[in-house]
């Protein structure tokens, strides 16, 4: 209504003013003169002009796509706000040329842009409808060729004139036909796999491949572009502000493809190594719907460790942003592989075993399995079974300083708390005998002297817990009777055992310090570092004559808690 | 053949034109697009909200079920986990990574396990219990907590306006 009565009062406007014209002089060229050098007449005119440019635009967009969606509108409108900013700080640079015409080429390309927006929101939209009508198919082919037509035409224009009359405002124009071609380039090859998808009878799941590597390739010519542009503009004229928007939006987009691709191989990467393809059985099992597409299974789907089953192409997408299992959000980076099932696995396998893995998704967190952190650290958790226990057992049965000995190695271990005190049934009763008679106190010291090495961010419980001293039990009344000796190697044995103890309460110390650490960067890293439970299958299977599952499971959760972390981390980006 | 994002969304519309829940209709606005919704949600029972009927709009990423939807109700709300302009803050609605609060854990966030029926759902308990540490309207929150008789009358006023009583 209001857009109605502006038209219709510009042209009345328009009419008063020529007919004034007209009146006054009766003849076309002196009206014509009569109208130009008057100021009011000539602001009219250009009303009226943009009134008609306006109009046209309407026409356009009823032939060409029919009523706006209410969020192409929205678009269109926020677009239109920046380029309109932009065309005035583009104004600025260009004073001198400041003329009717610059302006009107100026609105032209607005105008051009504007539907070239609305033929991206357009083609994107075949995505989101089910019907898609012959006059749709219409209307793009359609407007698709009429704006590479004048995109063309206006960038050869811009080249002659260039070259015929020097750098001019005409470069500008030129610049951004030509980035406007090479959204239309884009557009159609969008459209182009749209249509082919529609019309194949099977899911195309190559397609978001190509869509992407399309993103990345048409990304780089913009970019090329972009720098091109403004290397000419800073060496002929001055910094073009106008251009830092765009050229900004442009490198953004640029770069989330290049890491959009480099995800999308690392998840087809993983799929095609780390996990087996559901068997037939499995697939005609009771349920096979595929949780992320709702659809059945028939073929090409991967199982993971948890033993959800899924499409191949629904989980690479998946996969692409988060690592996790979608059912029950299992994270795989966690999972090896099915190795690590192995009790007491050594030390170099499991490193070996993480190479496979798809390295930590985040950068900046060192991945403790790279940088020598376990190896050193798994033979120091072997060790303890053969060295610790005897000069528990020597100091165990103490009668002098029970209390201090019997509390304080638990304290220091995150292990099962069964002090020697704590009689035959508790702890000792699931602890292997001492492998060895008692030695010599002082052998296993070296082996508590904890390596810690300089890592930048230490996996928490990394230092495995000490192990408790075996069981009265199981030590011989000579072991006993040796140990409560007065003479000088028997108080050399409890001294020893004292000295142990403060080594451990240290490690202990570090431990905790290097936790905090840890966790202060887990906190920096994700607001919620959440430590999903492990599914059983995961944690190493853990027999009696394991000596040490707790230990195992301690070391492997909070670093592959790490790996999560910073999984969690890099998807915020 | 149609892109996997519009075909489960046509699922779950199907599953839930068959099967609807209690006090829930959804669906496209216009069949042309399958990317946005309209619900209908009704004050669950036994709350401040009974017997209202809340319209609210959910918005669909290109990308669903990979990303969640938006939720955005059309009424007027005052709720400590409803924005003033409508938007609805609850956990299942944030992808994992992504914590508006900071207080989320991943286990409640978006996977393409959840669906627009486990949405609604979800929003129906936070209609009957708030959230109070989550500040999405800070106002309702505080009131919640301190004036809740305070709290019932506007939401009693809200109820009677969606019913177009007041
Ligand atoms: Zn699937
Ligand atoms: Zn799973």
């Amino acid at each position: 209504m209001r857009a109605a009565s502006i038209t219709f009062i510009s042209l009345a406007l328009t009419t008063a003013v020529v007919g004034n014209a007209f009146y006054h002089k009766k003849q076309f060229y002196p009206s014509v003169v009569y109208i130009t050098k008057s100021n009011p007449s000539m602001a009219v005119i250009y009303i009226q002009a943009l009134v008609v440019v306006v109009l046209m635009g309407k026409l356009m967009q009823k032939v060409f796509f029919g009523q706006l969606r209410a969020a192409e509108f929205e678009h269109l409108a926020d677009r239109s706000w920046y380029a309109v900013t932009e065309t005035c700080l583009a104004f600025t640079l260009f004073r001198d040329d400041f003329a009717p015409r610059f302006v009107a080429q100026f609105i032209l390309l607005l105008f051009l842009k504007a539907f070239h927006w609305l033929a991206e929101d357009r083609v994107d939209f075949m995505e989101r409808s089910p019907i898609i009508s012959w006059l749709f198919h219409f209307r793009i082919i359609s407007l698709m060729c009429v704006l590479s037509l004048l995109d063309t035409y206006f960038v050869s224009h811009a080249y002659h004139s260039t070259v015929s009359g020097g750098a001019s405002a005409q470069i500008v124009f030129g610049f951004e036909y030509m980035i406007l071609l090479m959204i239309v380039v884009n557009i159609v090859i969008k459209y182009v796999l749209h249509t082919i998808d529609l019309n194949s009878d099977n899911p195309w799941d190559n397609k978001a491949v190509i869509l992407l590597y399309t993103e990345v390739v048409m990304g780089m010519f913009k970019v090329v572009l972009y720098f091109t542009f403004l290397i000419i503009m800073v060496r002929i004229f001055t910094l073009p502000l106008f251009l830092f928007r765009p050229m900004y939006y442009t490198l953004r987009s640029f770069r989330k493809a290049i890491n959009d691709v480099i995800l999308s191989r690392r998840a087809i990467r993983n799929m095609n190594t780390l996990y087996p393809d559901a068997t037939p059985e499995e697939l005609s099992a009771a349920d096979n719907v595929c949780i992320i597409c709702r659809e059945e299974m028939h073929s090409a789907s991967k199982k993971l460790p948890c033993n959800h089953i899924f499409h191949t192409s629904c989980l690479r997408s998946w996969f692409q942003r988060q690592q996790t299992c979608p059912t029950c959000r299992l994270n795989i980076l966690r999972i090896p592989s099915d190795r690590n099932t192995a009790p007491n696995q050594p030390a170099g396998a499991e490193a070996q075993a993480q190479p496979d893995v798809p390295p930590a998704p985040h950068p900046g967190l060192p991945n403790p399995f790279m940088n020598g952190v376990f190896p050193g650290m798994f033979p120091f958790w072997q060790q303890p079974f053969n060295m610790q226990p005897p000069n528990q057992a020597a100091a165990a049965p103490q009668p002098g300083q029970p209390g201090q000995q019997q509390q304080q190695p638990p304290s220091a271990s995150a292990g099962p708390s069964a002090g020697p005190a704590a009689g035959p049934a508790a702890g000792p009763g699931t602890m292997p005998a001492p492998p060895f008679p008692p030695m010599p106190p002082g052998f296993g010291l070296p082996f508590f002297c904890p390596p810690f090495p300089p890592a930048p961010v230490p996996p928490p419980f990394a230092v495995p817990a000490p192990m408790p001293p075996p069981g009265l039990a199981t030590l011989s009344e000579e072991e006993l009777s040796r140990l409560e000796s007065a003479a000088r190697d028997g108080v050399a044995a409890r001294l020893q055992c004292l000295q142990n103890i403060q080594q451990l309460l240290d490690a202990a110390v570090l431990l905790m310090q290097q936790y905090s650490n840890a966790a202060a960067t887990a906190a920096a890293a994700t607001p919620v570092p959440s430590f999903a439970p492990t599914s059983p299958s995961s944690v190493p299977s853990s027999s009696a004559s394991s000596p040490s599952p707790s230990s195992t499971s301690g070391v492997d959760k909070p670093s592959s808690g790490l790996l999560g972390a910073g999984a969690v981390k890099h998807d915020t980006k | 053949m149609a892109g996997s994002a519009l075909r489960r969304l046509m699922a779950e519309y199907k599953q839930l034109t068959l099967n609807p829940p209690e006090g829930i209709i959804a669906g496209p606005i216009n069949e042309e697009n399958f990317f946005e919704w309209e619900a209908l949600i009704t004050g669950p029972e036994g709350t401040c909200f009974e017997g209202g009927v809340f319209p609210a709009k959910l918005v669909f990423p290109s990308d669903y079920p990979l990303s969640p939807p938006k939720m955005q109700f059309t009424c007027e709300m005052f709720h400590p986990n409803i924005y003033a302009d409508g938007r609805v803050c609850i956990s299942i609605l944030h992808a994992p990574g992504d914590d508006p609060m900071g207080y989320e854990s991943s286990a409640e966030r978006w996977s393409p396990v959840q669906s627009v029926e486990k949405i609604l759902l979800s929003v129906v308990s936070m209609l009957a219990e708030p959230n109070d540490e989550s500040g999405a309207n800070v106002d309702a929150a505080k009131m919640w907590r301190e004036d809740r008789a305070e709290f019932n009358r506007i939401a009693e006023r809200i109820v009677r306006k969606t019913l177009g009583l007041s």
